[in-house]
Parts: structure tokens; C-alpha cells; sequence
């Protein structure tokens, strides 16, 4: 089955900002993506967690646009609206009606060209409020929550930029003034840094005269793209490390973290369809091994994060039954990843690897937003739109002997981090035991 | 050539034409053995969804085996006649196809999706799991294990374990809303691969289900296609989700209900009472009076709590609409500090809903909202199927979605004022609060806003019989 094809133009306007326009006349709707090129790895110390800050400050206002108008806006003529901050990036999202496109266009025009017209101090206070309890809520209070921080923590060292999260730490947001916003737009926050994606019922002639009116008048920024020099790492930690988190928490669960290769890396290609073969549904090989046959666990995970600056993380989790032998829980699992690395997955696991990639793909690439975001992405991250259509034959061309081999390069001793996640009454007991 | 520009362009923009927007048509033909077909043509949409709908869940279950229905509907790919477990993810895994069933407060629903070429086969398996499961004793008994084990997990994430504590505190013993419909430690404990198979037998009859497929179905003879696999079932004939739904409320007086976790560094609020029915005369009111109070973004409760008082990362209110009075729920997640005066807000705006016309403003966003973004809600066969089931489950009339918008067009302030009244009523909510109620328990009692019960989780609490399951 031939995978979907995506047919796009692709602009810039005078000032840089690139323009792409796929028409699709299914429905009388339209997406709106923009994706900027900054994210929290642009952060420098003392300010973790400011990119995303900042992307709920832009939700506050600007010269034409009052405090949480741009939402009620977009609402009100029946359309959805997010933003999202990531280590590589920051993205902001509209799907409207599709005759409401010239709104949506001139709400982004409007916080890119002139947000800090709106800028006030209740403001930012009330938005690090937020903030804080977006934290307390995604990650402080919830169960096994603090595995994300370790992880990258674990696997970047500390002067790499992905040491660290986007949601950052609680003293950082406090410090955080209204000159860093200020700052902060204005080095990134400008049309050469931006790609601009318009996915639907559209008539692209129009779209690209509305963009240039309103989006054409917002000067360039000279001074990017910032050079954040060479974040390439050696794809090994250099030695296992290991941690043991206490945590309220019924039953322990054991997370692994492995240092990858970069996103756009055949490689990691190679591993996401290991993942898929590892711990992709009721099929993999964890979950029959673990889960199915021997019942020690209760659930399995494997996948990757591609990152471009040098590495990506690969990581995964296994949580344990009551009274299992967690011991045996890690061995198990570890014993899967060494079995792959060491022999090529069969042509039939592949093939069904493949087949769900595919339906995946499919799936993902039915709404306009996910087709606006993808091209977004793949032009902000690789200057290269069209991958949207190559990504799914570049994972069929997988070979059996590429993902034995990516695997063996990753799953190592000496490159992964295990985090053992412990009931506290537990790790308590633990403890008193050792001593 | 060019004067200085201004940056932006100062004038909000004009809207186009829209253009004209229906839900998808759809067509119902009836097999000989009495199962109904709906076919709906998504041209554009090459990724099928096939759904088979047997109206009837969890609340359709006895009280003492309370998670039976949702452990049947797990345990159905299972094993069938013809495969095992992993034959079947594998063939389904080979078609590109995901199929999985599930059951919930009203119906049970065993669903493919596939693209259209492979549409057939995954049809096959569709039949096969629904007309020949086998329910093996050992895997029944794993996925109840799983379940227990997932009751452990509930009780330690504060927001499960507040939705959990809402609805012993809304309900009354006697109704099933009381509980996950997934069952309760003591009822999920017994249940067995024999009464599984005992409420598929009670239920599964072709003559009171519905297959829905919905996608690109050009060249594709859907009811041939259904006829060849399905028409040849049958079964003794099950007994419907006749009875009526117990959803009393536990209480018709103002309380609070704290569980104290001294670690939790956010409070979790769910204030709340039993809701309202489908199906009611007054849906679309009540539609809209909820947006305008807990929808939105620029909500009541959302532009209070969080954009004026930073107190929460979102707060928000909704009605659960089953076949009887599903939950009415206003819930945020709040900074510990703020748990009293949090509190105290939202039951200030439940009030201000009944005691006041909504601004002409508020009404016109919230009407603009429902209908316009109605067609982005149905861009996938998914979403399509799914609409249409709700109507095969609820016994909505067939044209329930193409009178949707011009019902929410025709909504007055004076009909959302009235929908409030009728179904929001602050003065018989319980108030679940879980956190770390050491900290807040003194300003809690000085604000007079009802009786209060406190609970205390201990970390131990959530410790689990030491049994690990055994391979079989």
C-alpha cells in the first residue's frame, strides 16, 4: 500500500519567514502551525523553564490582542488552540473554520510582531503561577514523576543543554523577570526563526497574501540562528549508572535511559522499529515475555525521543507485579534488549513492525493538524518539509541486520542509567537492612 | 518605494464565507439475524473504522460482580475458537489493523480500524472475536490480576484517587455510579473466567447489536461484506439494558470529604452531584451552560482560577451524560495554600450561574463554539462512528447530529439560566478535596462550608498482598 502523499509549496517571505501551504478540501477546516526554533535548550543556567514561560506569556496579549483574547477568539468562531515548549523547539496551533483563517493568521502575526506592547508584571506573575502548577500537576504530584528530570539528567552531562527540562525548576521561575521576557523575544521570537504551516481547505494564492500582510512587515533578526556549538556526544554514558528513588508509589517500576543517536540518524530509525518489536503492544516481546508468560510484570515500555542537538534519548520502563523479585524483573528485561542486539529480529516481526509503523502513520497523517505540525517540524528540524513523505519509506527500508545493529550500539552496559523507582516504606526497609 | 510599514496590521480581520457543513449521511439495513448495519461514506477517508456496538455495560451488571462486563470486553481477544491470543495480534498486526474492545457505563464495543483494501479480513476477526471467544481460565485470571494491580496504582495518583473518592461521596449505595466501572477491589477479586463467559452469554445477541463502519467506502458492499460473516451468528436471545440506573445521590446536603496525603504538594478538588440523563429535553441549554461555566477557556471558573488568580494550571466543569444522571464534576488541582479560598471560589460561581442571566457576550461565544467547531470534531471515521454509536446507544432519533447546531443556535440566556437551575446545585455538592489536608484543615473548618470527614491514605495503605501471579 502506497503511503499518503502530502503535496506542499514552499516559501519564504522577505523576511525569513518560511511559508508552507498543503491544500486539502475534505473538510471546511484549516490548521495553523507555527514552529519556532528555540526551546529550553536555548536556556542558559538560572533560567530553566523560561521557553515555556514564555510560550504561556504569549497567550497574555499584544499591541492589537488583550490577556487571554487570543483563545477566546479562536473559541468563539468554533476553533482549538494549543502551544507546547520541547527541548529543540516551541510550536503554536490553531484549527479553525476554514473561512476564520485570516483571524488566526493575524492572532499569530500580532504576538510575533509586537507581544511585548502587552507586557505587564500581574501578567507574567500570574502566568508563573501557572506555570508552577503546571509543574506540581504534570510532574511534582503524580506518581513515578520526577523520571523525566532524572532522565536527562542522567543521560546529558550538565553543560549540555539537554541536561535539564523544559518545565525547568521551581527557583528559576521565580526569577524570572519581565527584562528576560523582554530579552528573549527579541533574540528568538522573530520571522527567520520561524516556519509557518497552513494545512487545508484553503485557496493557497489567497493564504500567501494574507501572510505577506500580515506577517510581512515584522523585521528579520540579524543576529540568528544562534550558535550553540558542537552538542555532539559519544553515543555511551561511559558506564552504567544507577539511582534508587523512594517514592509513594504501590508498586516499584524499573526505568531505562540509553544516550541514542540523533533524530534524523537512519539509526534511530532502526530503533523505533526495535521498539516497536520490544514493547509495541500486546504482540512485542516484553510484553508476551513479562507481562504474558512469566506475569512478573505489569506493564512495558520502550521508545526514543529524537533530539537533534547531538544525541536523543532511548528509554523505557518495566513496573513490577506485588512481591516480584525485582532483581529478576531487570534481568528479564535486560536479557530482551541483549537478544535483539545480538540477533536480527525475524522477517515476520519486522513485518508486522512495519505494517503498524504504517497504520501509525496513517492514523497520525488523517487530521490537518498533525500533517501541519509534521511539516512544521520536519522544516524547522532538518530544513527538509518533504520528510512528511519519506519518513514512512525511509522505516520500511529498515533492514533486520540495521535494527540488530542500532540496537547493539545503544543497548549497552556501559550507556544505560536504571532508575529504580521503590514504595518509600520499601526503599525505607531497604536502607535499614544495608546498614 | 515603500513608507515605514507597521509591523502588524492593526484591523481584526473579516470572516469568509463558510462554507456549507452536514454531518455525514448515513444508511441502516438490517440482517436476517436482526444485527443492524449503518454504513456512512467518508470519501478521502482510506482508513476504516468498523465498530461492533452491543448497547449495555457496566451498569448493566450485578452489584457483587461489578467490573465483570469491562473484564469480558478485555478478555474477549483473548482467544477465540480459532486463535490464540498472540495468533490473533499477530494476524492483526499483519493487516496494519488495531482492534480492540471495551465496555463502559452503557455499551460494549469491539472496533477495528484498518485501511479499506484490508477491510475483509479484519472483519473476519472482528466476527470471530465477537461470535467464538474462549475466555481462557488462565489469561481471565491474569487480566483480573492486572486490574487489582491497577486499583494499587489508582489509589496512589491523587488525581485517581480523587475521581475515586467523588463518586463514593456523590452516589448512594444503591447505584452503580458509585464505582469504576471497572469494578472495586472486592468485586473484581471474584470474578472468574465462568462469570465472564456467563454475562457474554446473558448479553451477546446479534438481534440487539449495531455494526457502524464508517471511512472511504467506494467499491466496498458493506452490508454483502457483514452478511457473509455476521448473518450466520446467532444466539440465544440476551436480555437488554432494560433496567433503570439507580443514580440516587448519597446525600441532598452540603459535605466535605478531605483524604489527607501529607506529601501532596497540590490539593485535588472535585465538587460535584449527580448530573443529568442524555437524554433530557433541555440537552442543548445544558450544552451550552456548561461551556460558559467550566468549558471554555475563557470559562467562569477557568478565567477566575487560573487566569485571574494563578491558582491552578486549569479548572473546569462538566456533565458525564450516561443513561441515567451521570456525575456533574467542577474540578481543579490547586496550589495547597489556595485549597480554601479555591474552593470557595468555585462554589461562588456554581451559585452565580443560578442566580443571574449569562452576558449576552458569554452566551454568543460559547453558541459560536459548540457550532463552529462541530465539523473539526468529525474530521476522522473515528469520530464519526464514535457520534453514531451514541445515537445506537442513548436511542437518540437518527437525526439527532444534523439538528445539533441550529438547537444550539436557538439557546436563550433565559434557557441557559433555567439549565442551571435545574442542574447545578451547589448547596447538595460534596466537596472532595485530596492532599495535604494538614495544612489546610484549620482554614477548611473556619469557613463554614459543611459538615467535613477526613481520611488519611498512609503509604502502606497502598501496599499490596504480596502475590505475585503465577505463569500458567
Amino acid at each position: 500500500m502506497p503511503g499518503p502523499t502530502v503535496r506542499f509549496t514552499d516559501q519564504r517571505l522577505a523576511n525569513g519567514l518560511r511559508l508552507i501551504i498543503a491544500e486539502d478540501h475534505l473538510a471546511p477546516v484549516v490548521a495553523v502551525n507555527i514552529w519556532y526554533g528555540v526551546g529550553s535548550k536555548h536556556e542558559v543556567p538560572g533560567k530553566t523553564g523560561f521557553a515555556h514561560l514564555f510560550e504561556h506569556v504569549m497567550f497574555q496579549g499584544s499591541a492589537h490582542v488583550a490577556k487571554a483574547e487570543h483563545i477566546g477568539l479562536i473559541q468563539s468562531v468554533g476553533g482549538t488552540m494549543n502551544g507546547t515548549t520541547w527541548l529543540d523547539r516551541t510550536n503554536y496551533f490553531e484549527t479553525v473554520p476554514s473561512h476564520q483563517l485570516e483571524l488566526a493568521l493575524w492572532l499569530e502575526a500580532d504576538r510575533m510582531g509586537t507581544l511585548p506592547d502587552a507586557l505587564s508584571q500581574e501578567n507574567l506573575d500570574n502566568q508563573r503561577d501557572v506555570v508552577k502548577n503546571e509543574k506540581r500537576w504534570s510532574y511534582d504530584n503524580r506518581p513515578y514523576g520526577s523520571w523525566n528530570e532524572r532522565t536527562l539528567a542522567g543521560v546529558f552531562p550538565p553543560e549540555h543543554p539537554y541536561h535539564h527540562t523544559a518545565i525547568g525548576s521551581m527557583e528559576d521561575l521565580d526569577a524570572a523577570s519581565l527584562e528576560d521576557v523582554r530579552s528573549f523575544f527579541k533574540m528568538h521570537y522573530a520571522p527567520n526563526n520561524a516556519v509557518l504551516s497552513i494545512v487545508g481547505d484553503v485557496d493557497p494564492i489567497a493564504v500567501q497574501g494574507w501572510v505577506e500582510r500580515y506577517f510581512g512587515g515584522i523585521p528579520a533578526n540579524p543576529a540568528l540562528p544562534i550558535d550553540l556549538g558542537d552538542l555532539s556526544l559519544p553515543l555511551s554514558l561511559g558506564g552504567e549508572r544507577r539511582e534508587t528513588v523512594a517514592d509513594r508509589i504501590p508498586l516499584p517500576r524499573i526505568y531505562f535511559a540509553f544516550r541514542a543517536p540523533a533524530y534524523g540518524d537512519r539509526r534511530l530509525d532502526a530503533l523505533d522499529l526495535a521498539g516497536q518489536i520490544l514493547a509495541g503492544g500486546k504482540g512485542s516481546r516484553l510484553h508476551r515475555r513479562l507481562v504474558r508468560d512469566e506475569r512478573i510484570a505489569q506493564d512495558v515500555a520502550l521508545f526514543s525521543l529524537g533530539l537533534i542537538g547531538g544525541a536523543s534519548v532511548t528509554a523505557g520502563w518495566v513496573t513490577a507485579r506485588p512481591g516480584v523479585d525485582l532483581a529478576r524483573l531487570e534481568a528479564g528485561y535486560w536479557e530482551e534488549l541483549q537478544r535483539i542486539a545480538g540477533e536480527a529480529p525475524s522477517e515476520d516481526e519486522l513485518a508486522r513492525a512495519k505494517a503498524l509503523t504504517e497504520a501509525d502513520e496513517l492514523e497520525a497523517l488523517q487530521g490537518v493538524a498533525e500533517r501541519a505540525d509534521r511539516l512544521s517540524m520536519y522544516a524547522t528540524l532538518f530544513d527538509d518539509p518533504d520528510l512528511i513523505n519519506r519518513m514512512l519509506p525511509r522505516y520500511l527500508a529498515v533492514t533486520r541486520d540495521e535494527i540488530r545493529d542500532a540496537c547493539a550500539a545503544v543497548f549497552r552496559d556501559d550507556n544505560r542509567l536504571v532508575l529504580t523507582y521503590l514504595p518509600a516504606e520499601q526503599a525505607a526497609g531497604d536502607a535499614e537492612a544495608a546498614a | 518605494m515603500t513608507a515605514a510599514r507597521p509591523v502588524v496590521v492593526a484591523d481584526r480581520p473579516e470572516p469568509g464565507e463558510p462554507r456549507p457543513y452536514a454531518f455525514p449521511a448515513f444508511k441502516r439495513t438490517r440482517l436476517a439475524n436482526g444485527l443492524e448495519v449503518i454504513e456512512v461514506n467518508l470519501p478521502g477517508r482510506p482508513l476504516i473504522d468498523a465498530s461492533l456496538i452491543l448497547p449495555g455495560g457496566a451498569a448493566d451488571e450485578p452489584d457483587d460482580l461489578a467490573g465483570a462486563t469491562v473484564l469480558m470486553a478485555r478478555a474477549l481477544t483473548e482467544g477465540t475458537e480459532r486463535y490464540s491470543a498472540v495468533e490473533l495480534v499477530e494476524a492483526t498486526e499483519r493487516l496494519g489493523a488495531s482492534i480492540h474492545a471495551e465496555a463502559g457505563w452503557d455499551a460494549t464495543t469491539i472496533s477495528a480500524d484498518v485501511p479499506s483494501e484490508r477491510l475483509a479480513p479484519a472483519l473476519d476477526l472482528v466476527a470471530e472475536i465477537a461470535s467464538r471467544p474462549t475466555f481462557p481460565v488462565d489469561e481471565v485470571a491474569r487480566l483480573r490480576d492486572e486490574r487489582l494491580n491497577d486499583l494499587l496504582q489508582a489509589r496512589a495518583d491523587p488525581r485517581r484517587r480523587a475521581e475515586e473518592a467523588f463518586v463514593e461521596a456523590v452516589y448512594a449505595t444503591s447505584s452503580p455510579y458509585r464505582r469504576s466501572s471497572a469494578g472495586t477491589r472486592e468485586t473484581v477479586e471474584r470474578l472468574t473466567a465462568d462469570i465472564v463467559r456467563a454475562e457474554l452469554a446473558r448479553r451477546f445477541d446479534p438481534a440487539r447489536m449495531t455494526l457502524i463502519v464508517g471511512g472511504d467506502l467506494a467499491g466496498i458492499d458493506i452490508v454483502e461484506l457483514a452478511a457473509e460473516r455476521f448473518a450466520g451468528w446467532q444466539a440465544a436471545p440476551g436480555t437488554g439494558p432494560g433496567r433503570v440506573v439507580d443514580a440516587s445521590p448519597a446525600s441532598l446536603e452540603r459535605r466535605l470529604r478531605v483524604i489527607n496525603r501529607p506529601g501532596d504538594v497540590q490539593t485535588e478538588i472535585r465538587i460535584g452531584h449527580p448530573g443529568a440523563r442524555r437524554l433530557i429535553p433541555d440537552f442543548h441549554a445544558l450544552s451550552v451552560m456548561s461551556a460558559i461555566l467550566g468549558g471554555l477557556f475563557n470559562s467562569r471558573l477557568n478565567r477566575k482560577l487560573r487566569e485571574e488568580k494563578g491558582y491552578t494550571y486549569g479548572a473546569g466543569a462538566g456533565f458525564d451524560l450516561r443513561r441515567s444522571a451521570g456525575p456533574f464534576a467542577a474540578r481543579a488541582a490547586v496550589a495547597t495554600d489556595v485549597t480554601v479560598p479555591a474552593v470557595q471560589e468555585i462554589l461562588v460561581e456554581l451559585e452565580r450561574m443560578r442566580t443571574g442571566l449569562v452576558d449576552e457576550d458569554e452566551l454568543q461565544d460559547a453558541r459560536d463554539y459548540l457550532v463552529g467547531v462541530f465539523p473539526l470534531r468529525f474530521e476522522t471515521p473515528g469520530a464519526v462512528v464514535g457520534a453514531l454509536g451514541g445515537i445506537v446507544v442513548q436511542g437518540l432519533p437518527d437525526d439527532e447530529l444534523a439538528r445539533y447546531r441550529p438547537s444550539i443556535e436557538a439557546v436563550t440566556r433565559e434557557d441557559v439560566l433555567a439549565a442551571a437551575r435545574a442542574h447545578v446545585r451547589p448547596d447538595e455538592a460534596a466537596i472532595v478535596l485530596v492532599g495535604n489536608a494538614d495544612a489546610f484543615l484549620p482554614a477548611l473548618e473556619a469557613a463554614g462550608l459543611g459538615p467535613i470527614t477526613m481520611e488519611r491514605d498512609e503509604p502502606g495503605d497502598v501496599a499490596a498482598p504480596a502475590v505475585a501471579g503465577e505463569a500458567g
